[in-house]
C-alpha cells in the first residue's frame, strides 16, 4: 500500500463505505467514531472534546430513551444537565457487566432483553407462548436486531442487544483499531485465517465480531465452517443438554483436531504461493498449531509478510495462563513472523470498543475519541492513573443499549504509553478478571467448543 | 436391613437425572483414561508431587451422658438416613452441647451451621457416616451436609438434603485445579461437576438453606461473600446445571463405591486437590485478616457483590413484543 496512511485508511473506507452513516447524518457520537482518520493517534484535546460531546449525547439518547436506565439515573440522582464537564463523567451511572447475564426464563427473557433496548424497539413476534432462549433470539433477528452473547465458563450466557447501527459501529471499530495499529502491513489481498467460528453463521461475540473481516479483505478462510448456537455453546460450556450436549462436546473434539491440521495446511500453501497472511483468532488455536510444527520439527519463514491478531484471553488448553512475551517468541521461532506484527486485542461483548497492543511495546491502546477508560476502588472512585482497580467505562458508541459498564475486570490504567508516542491512555496488558468474578474470555469460549477434553494433544 | 419400600420411602434411590449425570461422568473418565493414557499418566506425575496432611480437628468432642436427648423419631427428615444416623451418641452429644432443646429451632439451626461450616475443614475423602465426619473433623460437601443434617434432626429439626450439578467460578477453584489437573481434565470433559448440595431446614414451616460447605476462608479467597444460614451460593460461586437439582431426605444409594474406588485410585490427585483446598483456605484466612477481621471483610465484599442493579423495569410489558399462541 503506497500514499502514507490517509491513502491507507482512504482505501479502508471504501471497502467499510456499507458501515458508515452518511456523513450528513452524523451525531455528535458518529463524529468521535466515524471521524478520526486515526482513533489511537488523535490529539489529546481533540480526543477530550469529541469523547465529551459524544457520551454526553449518548448518555441524553438513554436517558430519555430507556425507561430501565432512566430510573436507574433517578436512583442515582443524576441527569444530563449534570454532565458538564470532563470530572463528571465518573459520575455517570453504569451497569454492572453481570446484568447481562440476570435475565429469566421463558416470556419473560424476550421482555427483559426488549427493555434493555434503548430507542424505538422494532416490533417483535415471538412464535411461542413460552419460547425457549433460542426462540426469542430468532424473534429479535427476525425484527432486525443482533442479539450478541457471550459466556462466561458457568455457562451462564450473557446478552447484548445491538440495532444494525451499534453492530456496523462494532464492525468498523474493531476493523479500524486492527487496520491502524498495524499500519502499514494492511492489505486487502492478503489472505485470512479465523481461528473460530464462521461469523457469518453465529451470534456469537468471539465470532461475530470480526464479520468485518469479509470486507476488508478478499480472502478470508473459517476455521470452525458451521452454525453455532447459543444451545451449543450453553453445552460446552455448562455441560449438561443431555444427548445434544454430548454431540456438541463430541463434534468440539473433532473440530480441534481438524482446525490445527486445516491451519498447518493452510500455512503451507500460503508459503508456497509467497502471499500475505494473517491469522486471527485465540491464541491457544496458534499454540496447538505450534506444538504441532515443533512436535514435527517444522517451521516457516513468513517475515514481515504475515500478521497475527489475537484476543479472548490466554489461557491454554491445561487453564494456564501463556506468557505472552513467550508466545510471541514461539511465534517468531515457528512461524518467522516478528513479534511486533503479532498483537493482542482487549473487548467484550458489552462494548464496541476494541482496545489494541502498539507493536512497540504491546501496551493496550484505548480508541479515546468516543471511550472513556476508568479504573475504580472498591467504593467505585475512579483510582489515579498508574494504579490497579477495577476497570469501568463509557462507550458512546452503544446506541441501543447504555454502554456505560462495570466490568469484573482487574486493570491498570496509564496516563501515555511507555513505549510509542501514540497520545491517549493505555491499559497494562495484564488485564485480568477480579476475585468472584466469574471467568470469562472469548477464547475460553472457543477453547471449550473446540476441546471438550484433552483436546490440543491428539491432532 | 432395609426393605426395599424403606429405601424408596427415605429417598434412597437416586433420581433419573441423577443416574444419567453419573453415567456420563464415569463415561467421560473413562473416555479420557483410555483414550489419553500417556497424558493421564503424565498428570498423575504431576499430582504425586502433593502430600496432604489433614488439619487437626478443631473442637473437642463432648462426652455423651445418659439423660441426653435425642429428638429425632420415625418421621420423614427426622429420621435416620443413609450416612445420616442422627440417633447416634456422638451426635446426640454434640447437639445437646450446640443448645438441642433449651433455644428456639432458627437459633439452634443457626448454631450448627455455624459449626459446621466453620469447624469442620472441607476434604475430599470417602463418604461416612455423620457421626465419623464429627469426630474426624473434616469431609466434603456431602460429609458436612449429613453432619448438619443429623444434628437438626437429633435437636428434632427436619432436615433434608438438595443436590445438583453444578459449573463454578474459575478461580474458586484454581488451587485445587493446579494441583489435581486430572480433575481439571475431567471438568472439562463433562462442562460440570457431578454433585454438590446444601442442606435445608424446616423453620417455621419454611425449608431455610444451609450452604455448609464452604469455610468462610474458601469464599474470602475468591473475594466473595461470607453466606450466612439462609443464603445461598447459586449466583454467587456455583451455578446448578438446569434440570439435575433435586431434593431428599437421604444421600442417594449408589456413590460410594464409585467414590472410594476412583479415590483409592487416584490418591495422588486427591492429596493434590486437598492440598490446594488448603492452600485456599491459607490465602482467605491472610485476606480476612488484612481486611480487620470477618465482620469487615464481609461488609466489604457485601458492598462489591450488592453492586448489581435493582432491574426493576426490566420485565415490565412491552407493547413491541407479541407472544403468538402455540
Amino acid at each position: 500500500m503506497s500514499g502514507g496512511y490517509e491513502a491507507t485508511i482512504a482505501a479502508f473506507d471504501r471497502r467499510m463505505a456499507g458501515y458508515i452513516p452518511p456523513r450528513s447524518a452524523w451525531t455528535p457520537v458518529d463524529e468521535a467514531v466515524y471521524g478520526p482518520p486515526d482513533p489511537f493517534r488523535v490529539p489529546e484535546a481533540e480526543a477530550r472534546r469529541l469523547r465529551l460531546a459524544a457520551i454526553r449525547y449518548s448518555f441524553t439518547r438513554h436517558y430519555e430513551q430507556n425507561r430501565f436506565y432512566h430510573r436507574l439515573c433517578s436512583e442515582h440522582g443524576f441527569a444530563p444537565r449534570h454532565l458538564r464537564g470532563p470530572g463528571d463523567l465518573a459520575r455517570v451511572p453504569m451497569l454492572p457487566d453481570r446484568l447481562f447475564r440476570e435475565y429469566p426464563p421463558g416470556r419473560d427473557f424476550a421482555l427483559w432483553l426488549g427493555n434493555l433496548f434503548s430507542g424505538e424497539l422494532p416490533r417483535i413476534v415471538v412464535a411461542k407462548a413460552d419460547p425457549g432462549p433460542d426462540a426469542v433470539l430468532e424473534a429479535f433477528r427476525r425484527a432486525g436486531l443482533e442479539i450478541a452473547f457471550s459466556s462466561g465458563t458457568s455457562g451462564r450466557l450473557k446478552f447484548v442487544p445491538r440495532d444494525r447501527p451499534t453492530f456496523l459501529a462494532l464492525q468498523y471499530t474493531f476493523m479500524k483499531s486492527v487496520v491502524a495499529m498495524l499500519y502499514p502491513h494492511w492489505d486487502r489481498r492478503a489472505h485470512v485465517y479465523l481461528m473460530m467460528p464462521d461469523p457469518r453463521r453465529t451470534a456469537l461475540y468471539a465470532g461475530r465480531s470480526c464479520e468485518a473481516f469479509f470486507s476488508a479483505f478478499d480472502q478470508v478462510r473459517v476455521g470452525l465452517d458451521r452454525a453455532v448456537s447459543a444451545g451449543q455453546v450453553r453445552a460446552a460450556m455448562g455441560g449438561g443438554g443431555g444427548v445434544r450436549g454430548m454431540i456438541a462436546r463430541s463434534l468440539a473434539r473433532r473440530g480441534t483436531r481438524r482446525l490445527v491440521a486445516d491451519v498447518t495446511r493452510w500455512l503451507e500453501s500460503r508459503e508456497k504461493g509467497g502471499e500475505k497472511i494473517a491469522l486471527v483468532g485465540p491464541p491457544f488455536v496458534l499454540a496447538a498449531v505450534m506444538d504441532r510444527l515443533q512436535r514435527e520439527g517444522r517451521a516457516f519463514a513468513f517475515g514481515e509478510r504475515a500478521m497475527i491478531g489475537t484476543g479472548g484471553g490466554w489461557k491454554t488448553h491445561e487453564g494456564r495462563r501463556l506468557p505472552l512475551a513467550d508466545f510471541r517468541a514461539r511465534v517468531e521461532r515457528t512461524l518467522g513472523i516478528p513479534g511486533r506484527l503479532c498483537l493482542d486485542g482487549y473487548g467484550m461483548v458489552e462494548s464496541n470498543a476494541f482496545m489494541v497492543h502498539c507493536p512497540e511495546g504491546h501496551y493496550l491502546h484505548v480508541p479515546h475519541s468516543f471511550f472513556e477508560p476508568l479504573v475504580l476502588d472498591n467504593d467505585q472512585r475512579p483510582l489515579p492513573r498508574g494504579e490497579w482497580g477495577r476497570f469501568a467505562f463509557l462507550d458512546a458508541s452503544a446506541a441501543s443499549f447504555p454502554g456505560f459498564i462495570l466490568t469484573g475486570d482487574r486493570a491498570r490504567l496509564l496516563e501515555r504509553c511507555p513505549a510509542c508516542d501514540r497520545p491517549g491512555p493505555v491499559l497494562d496488558p495484564e488485564v485480568r478478571r477480579l476475585d468472584g468474578e466469574e471467568a470469562r474470555g472469548c477464547a475460553e469460549e472457543v477453547r471449550r467448543l473446540l476441546a471438550a477434553d484433552l483436546g490440543g494433544r491428539r491432532e | 436391613m432395609l426393605k426395599p419400600w424403606e429405601v424408596v420411602g427415605r429417598g434412597m434411590l437416586p433420581p433419573w437425572s441423577m443416574v444419567r449425570a453419573n453415567a456420563r461422568g464415569l463415561l467421560a473418565i473413562a473416555r479420557i483414561l483410555l483414550g489419553n493414557l500417556a497424558a493421564v499418566r503424565a498428570l498423575m506425575r504431576q499430582s504425586r508431587r502433593w502430600t496432604y496432611e489433614p488439619p487437626p480437628r478443631g473442637y473437642e468432642l463432648p462426652e455423651y451422658e445418659a439423660g441426653m436427648v435425642n429428638r429425632s423419631s420415625r418421621k420423614k427428615y427426622l429420621r435416620p438416613t443413609l450416612y445420616c444416623d442422627c440417633r447416634d451418641r456422638r451426635i446426640t452429644a454434640m447437639a445437646q452441647r450446640l443448645g438441642a432443646g433449651g433455644t428456639s429451632a432458627r437459633a439452634f439451626a443457626e448454631t450448627a451451621f455455624d459449626f459446621v461450616k466453620r469447624n469442620v475443614a472441607f476434604e475430599i475423602s470417602p463418604l461416612a457416616d455423620a457421626a465419623d465426619v464429627l469426630g474426624r473433623g473434616a469431609g466434603s460437601c456431602l460429609h458436612k451436609i449429613s453432619l448438619f443434617v443429623a444434628l437438626c434432626r437429633a435437636a428434632g429439626i427436619e432436615a433434608r438434603y438438595r443436590f445438583f450439578s453444578l459449573t463454578m467460578l474459575d478461580n474458586y477453584m484454581e488451587p485445587e485445579f493446579e494441583r489435581a489437573p486430572l480433575i481439571r481434565k475431567w471438568y472439562d470433559a463433562m462442562g460440570s461437576f457431578l454433585l454438590h448440595g446444601s442442606g435445608e431446614a424446616r423453620i417455621g414451616g419454611e425449608w431455610v438453606c444451609a450452604d455448609v460447605g464452604a469455610e468462610p476462608p474458601r469464599q474470602a479467597a475468591s473475594g466473595l461473600p461470607l453466606t450466612r444460614f439462609g443464603e445461598d451460593s447459586i449466583g454467587l460461586w456455583l451455578f446448578p446445571v438446569p434440570g439435575t437439582m433435586f431434593r431428599s431426605e437421604s444421600v442417594p444409594l449408589g456413590l460410594g463405591w464409585p467414590a472410594k474406588f476412583l479415590m483409592k485410585r487416584f490418591a495422588g490427585t486427591v492429596a493434590g486437590f486437598n492440598a490446594g483446598i488448603l492452600e485456599q483456605i491459607e490465602k482467605g484466612r491472610r485476606i480476612i485478616e488484612a481486611a480487620g477481621g470477618e465482620a469487615a471483610y464481609d461488609a466489604g465484599a457485601r458492598r462489591r457483590h450488592g453492586a448489581t442493579v435493582a432491574a426493576q423495569g426490566l420485565l415490565e410489558p412491552n407493547e413491541r413484543i407479541v407472544f403468538q399462541r402455540d
